[in-house]
């Protein structure tokens, strides 16, 4: 009974917990990934080595209407650089030539903004900034600024815009220099054309990337296409070593399981000494026994994760929907966030077939080997020795 | 980050002191002739004070332009520069004084100031960068310099001085090789090294006559050796040196004008 209580909830633990970390993974990769950066993105090509304004992607309008009727959300974006001043402070920044009503529809950043308000539908020579920026600036929602960058036929773009609002957090890159302004605003700065130098894909998790990247790539023959985890490798590995360390978790609650179940077998296996005695005395092959141990061990795993299978997810399912709100350990006004990205303090567990399974059937085989041992030991019991014992 | 280049049009004028004057190394030892050669063409273009007319041209694999350019200087860190053409631009001015540089945007109407991260982007597009315009004469006691024949090889109508920087010295370049006419010291080249002694860019003179009241290079020509395809052009249309200039010249004021 005990070595089945044991078991059965190593087997929820390890279920809740593979659905938390698991959880607080997407949630990271998703969180960075639905803001801006999206799931993937294409460029022309070796556009990434120097990010030259003149390295541009042929027919970007024509890549979007493919992916869109093959039912992927995705956004055009065109940058620069330049110098923005606001009063008698200046500053360098990357502009962003951003077609606002997609980048609503594919990603959260819109959503993403402390004061003011993001930009409108059409173009109105308002900008939009990362909060660094405003703060070396001393730029407020309202405020004028004038922009000065070299266009692309090197004449000198200049103009006269107003902040329309200051993001929050949303990584170093956009917060330090980021500058966001309708496209075609964009277009009349840097006299740029069409010029796109960027295509970001979001599906929010309900393409697998592999396959999103193949749709991307088949929708854009002249052009780069590379994964967030190509493109953001820092995060690629973290997800990478977060794997890794589910796993050595995990290894640790089997090796306790293997233990317990060991011990158990072992004392059952010593309390029916005289039985398997008897049972060699009659002429019962060690096989058998072997067999019969065996098997009531596999019967005990069975029942164990299938009752730790049933805790586990019924766990998992209200971390999934309540999660764990770790506010309660964080200090009121401590901002979370990883890398610059803000984070929901609710911690929520995601479930899977990975997450559930995984335990359920190496706990469940880790059980039975554990069991081979003691097993063994009573398949090679001397008949008259174990009979006069005790 | 090329683009920013757009925002500063400091004097020319100072742009070429401080680009010979690391070449002013006075060291005693040094043979007299090298010393000469190196005061010539750090005195070519120096006056108390100066203004003229240029133009620049920039030529770039993806475009080309010309501006034509007024400006006024007056000591070492004094300039002022405001584009006559083209139409785009007329009117874009900039002062600088000391470290300090503003530019007066006539589309807008509005005074900017460069931030000093701007510093090391290129200058308008061209084949200098910021820094190249505020640096001051101060590299001229960084160098030692002898008289050689490397690159000139054996043309007896050219000198050659070879400049380069002293260990504890604080500058770019890790050589500088300077091509003189033998008759009147009159720069003909100068080669610039990083300091791996890799060749960087090439400054190219021609075009000598008279120009104020001195006989000068009319045409300074930029071309980085990375990029052989680009270059940027100076042509010097007119030149006055030592005039009395008032000293509301170099004003946010007079900027704006």
């Amino acid at each position: 009974m005990i070595t089945v209580a044991a078991i059965s909830l190593n087997v929820a633990i390890l279920i809740a917990a593979y659905g938390l970390m698991d959880g607080m993974m997407k949630h990271l990769v998703a969180n960075v990934t639905n803001l801006v950066a999206g799931e993937v993105q294409i460029h022309a090509p070796k556009y990434l080595v120097d990010r030259s304004m003149y390295k541009t992607i042929q027919d970007p309008m024509e890549i979007l209407a493919r992916l869109k009727r093959r039912g992927i959300e995705g956004a055009a974006r065109s940058y620069g650089y330049g110098l923005v001043a606001c009063g008698n402070k200046s500053a360098g920044a990357l502009f962003w030539g951003v077609d606002p009503a997609r980048e609503k529809e594919a990603f959260d950043l819109a959503d993403h903004v402390a004061s003011g308000q993001y930009l409108e539908t059409a173009p109105q020579k308002e900008i939009v900034i990362g909060r660094k920026l405003a703060r070396s600036l001393h730029a407020k929602v309202g405020s004028e600024v004038v922009i000065v960058v070299q266009a692309a036929d090197g004449s000198l773009g200049n103009d006269l815009y107003t902040v329309r609002g200051i993001l929050k957090a949303a990584g170093d890159q956009i917060d330090r220099n980021g500058a966001f302004m309708h496209r075609q605003d964009f277009q009349e700065l840097f006299v740029s054309g069409g010029r796109i130098h960027e295509i970001a894909l979001n599906t929010r998790g309900t393409v697998p990337l592999p396959a999103l990247k193949g749709i991307a790539a088949a929708a854009s023959p002249h052009a780069d296409v590379k994964s967030w985890r190509q493109l953001m490798p820092a995060l690629s590995d973290m997800v990478n070593f977060f794997d890794a360390g589910m796993w050595l978790f995990g290894m640790i609650f089997f090796l306790a399981a293997a233990l317990g179940v060991m011990n158990t077998m072992l004392m059952s296996t010593f309390e029916r000494i005289r039985e398997f005695g008897i049972l060699k005395a009659i002429g019962t092959s060690p096989w058998r026994i072997l067999g019969d141990v065996a098997a009531e061990s596999y019967l005990l795993s069975l029942l164990s994760t299938i009752i730790g299978g049933i805790i586990g997810v019924g766990l998992s399912l209200y971390l999934r929907d309540k999660g764990l709100d770790t506010s309660l350990f964080i200090p009121k006004d401590a901002a979370v966030s990883v890398s610059g990205i803000a984070f929901d303090p609710v911690w929520r567990a995601t479930i899977s077939l990975k997450t559930i399974f995984s335990p359920i059937i190496m706990m469940w085989f880790i059980s039975v080997i554990a069991s081979l041992y003691p097993a063994a030991i009573a398949a090679r019991l001397e008949p008259v020795k174990a009979m006069t014992r005790v | 980050m090329n683009n920013l280049s757009g925002m500063k049009r400091s004097s020319l004028f100072l742009l070429l002191f401080s680009f010979l004057a690391p070449l002013f190394c006075a060291h005693a030892a040094e043979s007299l002739n090298a010393k000469k050669i190196l005061d010539k063409v750090d005195d070519l273009f120096r006056g108390n004070s100066s203004k003229g007319v240029m133009t620049m041209k920039i030529v770039t694999v993806h475009w080309t332009r010309t501006l034509k350019v007024e400006w006024w200087s007056e000591g070492k860190d004094k300039s002022l520069m405001r584009i006559l053409s083209p139409k785009k631009e007329k009117g874009t001015a900039t002062l600088r004084v000391g470290n300090d540089i503003w530019n007066y945007l006539p589309k807008v109407n509005r005074i900017i100031k460069l931030p000093s991260s701007m510093m090391s982007a290129s200058w308008m597009g061209s084949h200098f960068t910021n820094d190249d315009l505020v640096k001051e004469s101060r590299m001229a006691d960084d160098y030692t310099f002898e008289l050689t024949s490397e690159g000139a090889g054996k043309n007896p109508k050219v000198l050659e001085v070879t400049c380069y920087p002293k260990p504890d010295a604080a500058v770019v370049w890790g050589k500088i090789l300077v091509v003189v006419r033998a008759v009147d010291y009159l720069p003909v080249k100068i080669l610039y090294y990083d300091e791996d002694r890799k060749l960087v860019r090439i400054m190219h003179f021609s075009h000598i006559g008279p120009l104020g009241n001195r006989v000068l290079p009319k045409v300074m020509r930029i071309v980085p050796e990375d990029k052989p395809n680009e270059m940027t052009e100076i042509t010097y249309e007119a030149m006055t040196f030592d005039l009395p200039l008032p000293a509301r010249t170099f004003s946010l004021r007079s900027l704006r004008q």
